[in-house]
């Protein structure tokens, strides 16, 4: 029984439409209650040590950011009124305002996308796309892309190594490096180029390409939309039309 | 021919693997870029490679799935990207099977108009829904604009064009020399190989 993700996508659907509609005064608590939802509620849980981690570094990583747009904001857009930071260093209201409020709307967009990916197991991902009817060409790409994106940098050190054993001046001047940048990717395509037409190969070999027939389609059984997942979407719509409105209408 | 069929036919064979090695080089070019501190991002390279060797459906296609990989792996503003991305796809399909990626000087031309039309494309997502604040090094040429009096649409679309013809000449370059020294025993398997400039051009 593949899990139903539809609740934790409203979910994510409902924070980003909030990002976009509310100011910044209503999306710091939210903000704060994304950030709480992984130690609250079981199914926001990361799926594992290493998304644990890399969620929280993601976290620190983010706010380090945020703060730095407010205040380059607060420096560099030189209107409204002068605060005086520290002695000699000045920001300005309206820089500093704008910068809040964008880096409230990109938190709370980045932590809710996070929060989904963190929670959910890449299988589990895969098994709902393939639920919810994509094409097997482009689920298959997907898991293919995932099998190359945890391939492919220790290829590019392991050439990258190689090419500085031969000499190749990939630590030198910025043109040296630029011209290293093609010994490198020429061996790496090469080499991708030759395993691509490898697993085509073995993919034609095995029919993969053959058109299924209707009777071998997996009957997959269709799952009713949850009161919380209507719930959500109801809300996202109705947030979605009043913003609309107020934007059009003066 | 409908577009499912010639999706279909581009993406036979070695085209799926191919695209999703592409789809993670889009991804994991930037660590060659950085490891070797070069100032250029390279984020479409895999996507005008399966232009020019697969198809312009598929390039949209690697661009799109790109983009959302991207923004699940901890750049959540890169999905709303995806138009841009598709629009990348295409035109630079269409440039590869119309000849352009034969000629080194058509190359640097498709790679200067691809930066205009990213620029133009991205211009108004990035200011409307970010207020032209992405997290990034461009952030500094859109403050800059915007501190010399422009709008945040003006000054979004002038960080475009002071920076995307740069970086999609270099990409179409680099896929130019790429594709001219791939053996063709190896590129002969792909819908696009009569797309691909000879050792000559």
């Amino acid at each position: 029984m593949v899990p139903d993700l539809r609740p934790k996508l409203a979910f994510v659907l409902f924070l980003s439409v909030c990002a976009f509609a509310f100011d910044w005064q209503i999306l710091l608590p939210l903000i704060a209650l994304v950030l709480l939802f992984p130690f609250a509620l079981p199914s926001y849980h990361p799926a594992s040590d290493r998304a644990r981690h890399l969620f929280f570094r993601f976290i620190l990583f983010s706010i380090a950011i945020s703060g730095a747009i407010i205040v380059l904001n607060g420096w560099i857009l030189q209107t409204g009124e002068r605060v005086e930071v520290l002695p000699g260093i000045s920001l300005f209201s309206d820089g500093l305002l704008f910068g809040v409020r964008t880096a409230a709307r990109l938190l709370l967009l980045s932590f809710s996308v996070l929060l989904f990916f963190s929670s959910t197991p890449i299988p589990t991902c895969i098994n709902a796309l393939q639920q919810s009817g994509l094409p097997r060409t482009v689920v298959l790409m997907l898991l293919l892309t995932l099998h190359f994106l945890d391939s492919l940098p220790e290829r590019i050190n392991r050439i990258f190594m190689a090419q500085e054993a031969r000499g190749a001046p990939v630590r030198a001047g910025f043109i040296s490096r630029t011209k290293a940048f093609f010994s490198i990717l020429s061996p790496l395509l090469l080499s991708s180029i030759a395993e691509s037409v490898d697993r085509g190969v073995a993919l034609e070999l095995r029919g993969f390409l053959l058109e299924m027939a209707p009777s071998a389609k997996p009957e997959l059984p269709a799952q009713p939309f949850s009161p919380l997942t209507i719930l959500l979407l109801a809300a996202s719509f109705f947030i979605l039309v009043i913003s609309i409105a107020r934007w059009l209408l003066p | 021919m409908k577009l499912s069929e010639q999706f279909t036919k581009e993406t036979s064979g070695a085209a799926i693997p191919f695209i999703a090695f592409c789809i993670a080089l889009n991804l994991t070019v930037g660590q060659v870029t950085s490891a070797l501190k070069i100032p250029i991002y390279l984020d479409s390279i895999g996507t005008v490679l399966t232009a020019v060797l697969v198809g312009p459906l598929a390039a949209a296609t690697a661009g799109a799935l790109s983009n959302l990989l991207a923004s699940a792996m901890g750049s959540p503003t890169m999905a709303f990207f995806v138009p841009v991305s598709l629009v990348i796809g295409l035109f630079s399909g269409t440039l590869a099977r119309r000849g352009w990626f034969k000629q080194w000087y058509l190359v640097v031309l498709g790679g200067a108009l691809q930066g205009v039309l990213a620029a133009v494309c991205s211009a108004p997502i990035s200011a409307y829904l970010f207020s032209g604040v992405m997290m990034a090094g461009t952030d500094f040429l859109v403050l800059y604009f915007r501190s010399v009096g422009n709008t945040i649409m003006e000054s979004v679309f002038y960080q475009g064009l002071a920076s995307d013809p740069v970086d999609k000449i270099i990409t179409y370059l680099i896929v130019f020399l790429l594709m001219r020294n791939l053996p063709r025993r190896l590129t002969g398997r792909f819908a696009g190989a009569a797309n691909i400039p000879s050792r000559s051009a």
